[in-house]
């Protein structure tokens, strides 16, 4: 399966669309940032909103995908996941497992490789983003709902490490 | 000949990114992203609503730091980037002005806010007025085009304050009208910090 790619520009606003969907271009400083300021704000739950708010606009965009071109394999679904990931610029990942769970290799991370260009190697997993984008990935793949599974970052490139890993569970 | 909106924003909007064979986007001297702007105003709206009282000017800040840095490192990379040289520069005879307002023509191209300047006092004061920005689309209470407001304020930092990367926090930007809670358009004021 190959991720079809529409682009789109509202020529009144100038706003840009990708396959019906608004989106906007930021940096690594920026995401860097945002991921920062939901650790900064951990006593107010600031890395499970960061979390939570990726894996439920991830989840309607994939499943946007998945229902207008009819895809029903758990495969070509979990595929429509890991494509957007990089054609949103966030990096490579390489998916594997079942409906009961799985794992997760990061090749290439936006945020991770970001963070460490920013203010080098940090001492725990950060990755907060990518963590709520596998568990929209699984959701859709096995067709259930948001918050179907938990994702915890096992291995972590802004700590130093050549490639991340992530572990599926079903929660 | 100064500087030509319409025609820098036609130019600039047709551009696309999309990741490369590593899903990355390296551009302007930075990785650029491509996400969906309601991820944006979602994270947004629900840190601002977790936040109590006494939180919430730390959590606007960050939010408009976080918009702030990246402007001003992403900034610089845009205004000496091939694209701006080629279509931008040549139009340019009034110097800063005119790459401010090559900046904001750059601003509407790429979808952070339909912008234009509407007052400049050179490295003094300029007041922008944006008819259409992606974070007038957030629910919530106040003003609260937190992105922008860090925008403004890097680019005039970019062009008044002393070369980069040396002139950080040296303007700030304040959101006085909002289409968010109901003006006709947002009106955002750089001064002097």
């Amino acid at each position: 399966m190959s991720l079809k790619l529409d682009f789109n520009l509202d020529n009144e606003t100038y706003r840009h669309y990708l396959n019906g969907h608004p989106v906007v271009m930021h940096s690594h400083h920026y995401l860097a940032l945002v991921t920062k300021l939901a650790e900064d704000l951990d006593d107010i739950g600031g890395a499970v909103i960061l979390r939570d708010v990726v894996e439920e606009t991830m989840w309607a965009i994939f499943e946007d995908y998945i229902q207008k071109n009819g895809l029903t394999s758990p495969l070509d679904r979990c595929n429509v996941g890991r494509e957007y990931y990089s054609a949103f610029g966030l990096g490579k990942m390489v998916v594997t497992g079942s409906e009961s769970g799985g794992e997760v290799r990061l090749i290439r991370s936006h945020i991770d490789e970001g963070w460490i260009m920013k203010w080098g190697p940090h001492s725990k997993p950060i990755n907060h983003l990518t963590c709520g984008y596998i568990a929209a990935i699984f959701a859709a793949a096995f067709n259930k709902p948001v918050k179907s599974y938990k994702v915890t970052e096992a291995v972590s490139m802004a700590g130093g490490d050549a490639e991340g890993k992530f572990i599926i569970k079903l929660a | 000949m100064t500087v030509m909106r319409d025609t820098v924003v036609k130019s600039l909007a047709k551009i696309t990114v999309q990741g490369d064979e590593n899903g990355l986007i390296p551009e302007y001297d930075v990785l650029v992203n491509l996400l969906p702007v309601s991820l944006l105003n979602k994270f947004t709206e629900r840190i601002l609503a977790a936040a109590p009282a006494d939180k919430k000017g730390t959590v606007e800040e960050g939010l408009v730091r976080a918009a702030y840095e990246c402007g001003y490192h992403t900034g610089c990379g845009i205004i000496t980037s091939d694209i701006f040289n080629d279509v931008v520069l040549p139009m340019v005879t009034e110097g800063e002005k005119d790459i401010l307002r090559g900046a904001y023509a750059a601003f509407t191209a790429w979808g952070w806010a339909k912008s234009g300047i509407v007052q400049l006092k050179e490295a003094e004061k300029m007041v922008i007025r944006a008819n259409d920005y992606y974070e007038a689309d957030s629910v919530g209470e106040g003003l609260r085009a937190y992105m922008f407001r860090g925008l403004c304020q890097a680019f005039f930092d970019l062009t008044y304050a002393d070369p980069y990367p040396d002139g950080m926090d040296t303007y700030v930007c304040r959101q006085t009208k909002g289409i968010e809670t109901g003006d006709p358009y947002g009106e955002f004021v750089v001064t002097k910090k």
